[in-house]
């Protein structure tokens, strides 16, 4: 994860305070919640330039800052060579 | 109308004893004791237990079934069961191998009426948080929880407490645990005196005890999984069946009657008046069932319940059928008039199924769902139609 990641995930958490946002950390148990959620699924899109596509939008992608960064990190990889 | 069950039989002698006693009970916002002694001696209450755990393995389709059929008699009757219910199928999928010894087996044999603790004073019913602490003393963990409403509460033989699990960092860290009634301390803390639904008995409680770990239904802070994968589910699709079941059965009450000598001279079945509001809420009813059975059959079938248009659905099955199953007895108040629509002891009973159907919207608000279901839409943009 990135510092630029961790500090757009903050302001959604609003549990995490100052602490440390590792790759296990929870993000339901900081405060994501369903409304919160699709604000974070904007920024994600606007900050790193993906689109997250509709299979990806389920509670397992949005459970720790880690996997969701997998899922941004994966998004953000050309496949196949091509662009969009 | 649903094929003949193994389950008939039991149906049949709860459904003549909660009409016997639905008009006392009703009146005096009491628990329906004798419905609940039926359902243990047929060991209706133990539907949703598994084989494997001593049980008949009944199915969601079967819940719906019995649910609605109860509901046609008694709609507090028909949620007191569908409640029990969830509680039972949360311990199947969840519970560890000690806690299904203890407590399935039992529940099969009629001998566990699980109620459930959800509520809490400051956040009304939103499921997904908890504010009052579980705490460590030792082995044991320590409950002390007030909840506002707890349906069935001084009746129920143990209960799924939702906390906040130990060491949690926010409310959002919840856990549902298992305590029998001699685990707790309990205290009816206040009255129950609502407008309709008034046999389920829902009082205020403070419940204090300690558990043993093992009670812990899932992984501490694990109860949103139980909640999206059985939890909610389960009480969309229970709360759904006995609302669904409550206005079909004021529905047919009248039916019966207006074909009857005395009500041919009452309705005019020639009216064009009174077969379009009758054809009206033929509609609203088959609307609701076909959602019901349909999303009975998408969560059957799910590979993810999390996924937006399963979550979708769910909610929609809860917002359509309260509002459907209302409106039906709505209409049926305005096609019998006062005698029969208003007063409460008319033989229909429309006047009681109409107090305890205005509830349906409010337990679990429509209007939260709805900016659940909002907030889902835009989760998913191809609305992949569940």
């Amino acid at each position: 994860m990135n510092n630029e990641f961790t500090e757009m995930l903050r302001p959604f958490l609003k549990f995490a305070g100052n602490g440390e946002i590792s790759e296990e950390s929870r993000l339901r148990d900081l405060g994501l919640d369903s409304m919160r959620e699709i604000e974070l699924l904007f920024a994600i899109e606007d900050t790193f330039g993906v689109a997250v596509p509709d299979d990806k939008l389920v509670d397992s992608t949005f459970a720790t800052a880690g996997g969701l960064w997998d899922v941004v990190e994966e998004l953000r990889a050309p496949v196949g060579g091509g662009t969009r | 109308m649903t094929a003949a069950s193994r389950y008939d039989a039991a149906v049949e002698t709860v459904v003549g004893v909660a009409a016997a006693h639905a008009q006392a009970t009703d009146s005096a916002a009491a628990f329906p004791t004798d419905a609940l002694a039926a359902m243990r001696s047929t060991q209706l209450l133990g539907l949703l237990v598994p084989a494997t755990d001593g049980g008949p393995g009944g199915t969601l389709t079967d819940l719906v079934d019995v649910t609605e059929a109860l509901g046609r008699v008694d709609m507090s009757v028909a949620m007191i069961f569908a409640m029990h219910c969830q509680q039972v199928a949360a311990i199947a999928a969840y519970g560890a191998e000690k806690l299904r010894a203890e407590v399935l087996p039992a529940v099969a044999r009629g001998e566990l009426y699980l109620g459930s603790v959800t509520t809490e004073p400051g956040k009304g019913g939103h499921l997904l948080t908890s504010e009052s602490g579980l705490e460590r003393a030792g082995e044991m963990l320590r409950v002390d929880r007030q909840a506002p409403i707890v349906t069935g509460g001084p009746h129920a033989d143990a209960f799924l407490i939702t906390t906040r699990a130990p060491e949690a960092g926010s409310a959002t860290q919840v856990d549902l645990v298992y305590a029998a009634r001699d685990q707790l301390e309990i205290e009816v803390t206040g009255g129950w005196q609502p407008l309709g639904m008034r046999a389920t008995h829902s009082v205020p409680m403070r419940l204090r005890g300690a558990v043993p770990q093992w009670q812990v239904i899932g992984e501490h802070g694990g109860f949103r999984d139980i909640a999206t994968a059985v939890f909610a589910p389960l009480a969309h699709i229970g709360w759904a069946a006995a609302w669904l079941g409550a206005a079909a059965g004021a529905y047919s009450r009248v039916l019966r009657h207006a074909r009857s000598e005395a009500g041919r001279r009452q309705f005019a079945p020639s009216s064009e008046l009174v077969l379009l509001r009758l054809a009206e809420i033929r509609i609203r009813l088959d609307a609701a069932h076909a959602l019901l059975r349909h999303t009975v059959s998408v969560v059957e079938s799910a590979s993810d319940m999390s996924a937006s248009p399963v979550q979708l659905l769910l909610n929609t099955l809860k917002i359509r059928a309260a509002e459907e199953s209302f409106a039906a007895v709505h209409e049926l108040v305005e096609l019998v008039g006062l005698r029969h629509g208003y007063l409460t002891d008319s033989p229909l009973l429309v006047e009681r199924t109409f107090r305890d159907l205005r509830s349906a919207s409010l337990n679990y608000g429509n209007d939260r769902l709805r900016l659940a279901n909002g907030a889902l839409t835009l989760r998913d943009p191809g609305v992949r139609l569940a």
